[in-house]
């Protein structure tokens, strides 16, 4: 035993000094070696050749894999009046009076078994199928057996990240979140001035920096001239809990959330003593004037730093962007818009909330190969006279899902786990009620 | 996989491809398992506003839809079962006989019919009739249940009158038989009406 500790002990050091020299203190203070970029270029080629292996073996793989074409069966476009007044048009003669025909019921079961077949927001809540592996079985749902070469190649990735990438991230991790709570203590120690809110930046920007590089995530940030000022609300599309880290990477945010219990509540006490954010205990949230208040005073304060808000209210796919929640929108003052797309080829993103923990989730980050994303900054836009909420909310949506390619959904992500409102089930027996008693010529 | 799917392409006409794209759906549904309960069908959104809803969904796990020659109805289904629902959808035929096509469509008012009779007695009685009456007219408030069950009876009498003929006033209409059925619908192209059109995917891949 004792042999084993004399040899590991000195490796452990050399590793661990490495680490600092080599990650830690570059991320720290925002530069960078080039380490990743090199590693980014290998990973981009030895995936291309994969790639390639797989669509020599076999090229009726592919169309399974086709994500470009979004829909699989035609839809009739026609209405309900029409399609019901068709039906009806082939009635027997004998027939006319009567308001109601058995023929009516196929329009709906036909209506039905299209929806069964493909369904526009169901989609939304899985994860997207790439067109081209990226040598992790996660990410293909018909993995088989192509080649040996390409199985080898599989299992050499599987050793580097697991033994290789993990205990990495895992460590970076650690020292990055435990650096966050000393230094943003550390600092709420210090009387209210501008040096502290200078520190309090500073500390905040080491930190989410050493944690990004734990996920080995590349950014690229567009339009930094747009970039949230004080005062203000950046208001971003959800995918995963890791947005909060690729956007305050870049700048400083006010952090809107839940009291929670555990190390979450360690980081957020933490987090509060440097500079003020935004936590609600779970009873407070229920009061929406309560909430909006707070916020209100919030983003009044000019010397505050901007409220970070995800109005989805929960994570999506990353192809498209759903209903916005029209409170965050009920504030006022300047809203920036901000635009998150993943590049899905290096590691998906999103977290299914339903399927995986959030520790089972951060495992799968971790083991990833890398996270690669880009963050559009939009200029900021205003609340118009006589415009309401949600109309503001959907404008703003607009853009958001305009500049990141995503496409732009009405429905409401809380449908990932709710059902529909009974209200738009009677939307329709409304319609078909109107046209049925409509006619009524008889009685 | 592939020895399945030949299988299940003899007993419906289905194509390769939408076989393949249809086992996808039915792995997205039932959550990568192996088969699909009722509750799996909750979470298709545009099926929650269809006032039929809760028939279509039945319609999957009634036996009777199984080309089986069986009563009853499952829990749960697998994806043969699935398929073979799906196939009174499928695509009229071009080339077949006027026989073939007589039995595709009887198959297909059968579905429909099916969906109706809810305890499976041969007839649709008046009670089941209203029932779908009921479910495609709104409940809140624009009808009420007296107009509803009228416009139910209306239909009925109509449908009597073209099956049985003019009735006295006290007989009594036990219900729509299938043969009857058939009738009401007979100037309706069930072809058309009842189908799916899958898009055409790539098929100069499919090719070789």
């Amino acid at each position: 035993m004792e042999g084993f500790w004399t040899v590991a002990l000195p490796v452990l050091k050399v590793w661990f000094n490495s680490l600092v020299v080599l990650i830690m203190l570059p991320a720290m203070f925002g530069i960078s070696l080039g380490i990743t970029e090199a590693y980014m270029k290998i990973l981009i080629k030895t995936l291309e050749w994969a790639t390639h292996r797989i669509q020599r073996a076999s090229r009726a793989e592919e169309i399974l894999k086709h994500s470009s074409s979004n829909s699989l069966i035609q839809r009739n476009d026609s209405s309900l009046e029409q399609e019901i007044e068709d039906l009806r048009r082939n009635r027997p003669k004998s027939a006319e009076r009567g308001d109601f025909t058995l023929s009516d019921v196929l329009y709906f079961t036909r209506k039905g078994i299209e929806s069964i077949v493909e369904d526009d927001v169901t989609q939304r809540f899985t994860s997207e199928e790439l067109v081209s592996w990226n040598l992790l079985t996660r990410t293909n749902n018909n993995f088989q057996y192509i080649s040996l070469r390409l199985t080898i190649l599989w299992g050499v990735g599987v050793v580097v990240r697991y033994c290789i990438l993990l205990p990495l991230r895992v460590t970076l991790a650690t020292i990055g979140l435990s650096w966050l709570v000393i230094g943003t203590t550390l600092v709420g120690f210090l009387p209210n001035c501008r040096v502290k809110g200078w520190l309090s930046d500073l500390v905040h920007l080491m930190c989410y920096r050493i944690l990004a590089r734990s996920l080995s995530a590349t950014i690229h940030y567009h339009n930094k001239l747009n970039k949230p000022k004080k005062g203000g609300i950046c208001v971003a599309n959800h995918t995963s809990p890791i947005d909060v880290v690729i956007l305050a990477n870049h700048g400083c945010y006010a952090m809107v959330g839940q009291v929670h219990g555990g190390l979450m509540g360690v980081l957020q006490r933490a987090m509060e003593r440097s500079c003020p954010h935004i936590w609600f205990e779970r009873a407070e949230m229920r009061d929406r004037h309560l909430v909006t208040q707070r916020l209100r005073d919030h983003a009044n304060d000019k010397t505050k730093l901007p409220i970070l808000i995800f109005p989805e209210g929960t994570c999506i796919n990353n192809t498209s962007v759903m209903m916005f929640k029209k409170g965050s929108f009920e504030i006022g003052g300047t809203i920036y818009p901000v635009a998150i797309k993943y590049d899905p080829q290096f590691g998906d993103a999103f977290w299914n909330s339903s399927k995986y923990s959030m520790v089972s989730y951060l495992l799968r980050m971790m083991t990833s190969w890398a996270i690669v994303c880009n963050v559009w900054y939009l200029p900021p836009m205003i609340h118009k006279e006589g415009e309401e909420a949600v109309q503001f909310a959907n404008r703003v949506k607009s853009a958001i899902a305009l500049q990141g390619g995503l496409v732009d959904l009405a429905w409401d992500g809380a449908l990932k786990r709710a059902r529909v409102k009974d209200s738009f089930k009677e939307q329709q027996q409304k319609i078909y009620s109107h046209m049925v008693v409509g006619d009524d010529s008889s009685d | 996989m592939f020895y399945r799917e030949k299988l299940l392409l003899e007993i419906t006409t289905v194509s390769l491809e939408q076989i393949t794209i249809l086992h996808n759906r039915f792995r997205q549904l039932s959550q990568n398992e192996e088969s699909l309960r009722k509750d799996d069908f909750k979470t298709i959104q545009d099926l929650e506003s269809n006032p039929i809803r809760f028939q279509i969904v039945e319609a999957f796990f009634d036996k009777r839809n199984f080309q089986k020659n069986d009563v009853g109805s499952v829990e749960e289904i697998g994806f043969e079962e699935f398929l073979t629902v799906m196939s009174y959808f499928r695509a009229p035929a071009l080339h077949i006989t006027e026989e073939k096509r007589e039995e595709i469509r009887r198959a297909k008012l059968r579905f429909l019919f099916n969906m109706h009779d809810t305890d499976n007695d041969g007839t649709i009685t008046l009670e089941e009739y209203r029932h779908v009456v009921e479910e495609l007219l709104s409940r809140s408030g624009a009808l009420g249940r007296e107009t509803a069950k009228g416009i139910a009876d209306a239909a009925m009498l109509e449908v009597a009158s073209i099956s049985v003929g003019p009735m006295a006033p006290d007989e009594f209409y036990e219900g729509i038989t299938f043969e009857d059925f058939v009738k009401i619908l007979k100037g309706i192209e069930i072809e058309t009406r009842m189908y799916i059109r899958f898009l055409n995917m790539d098929t100069t891949v499919m090719c070789k």
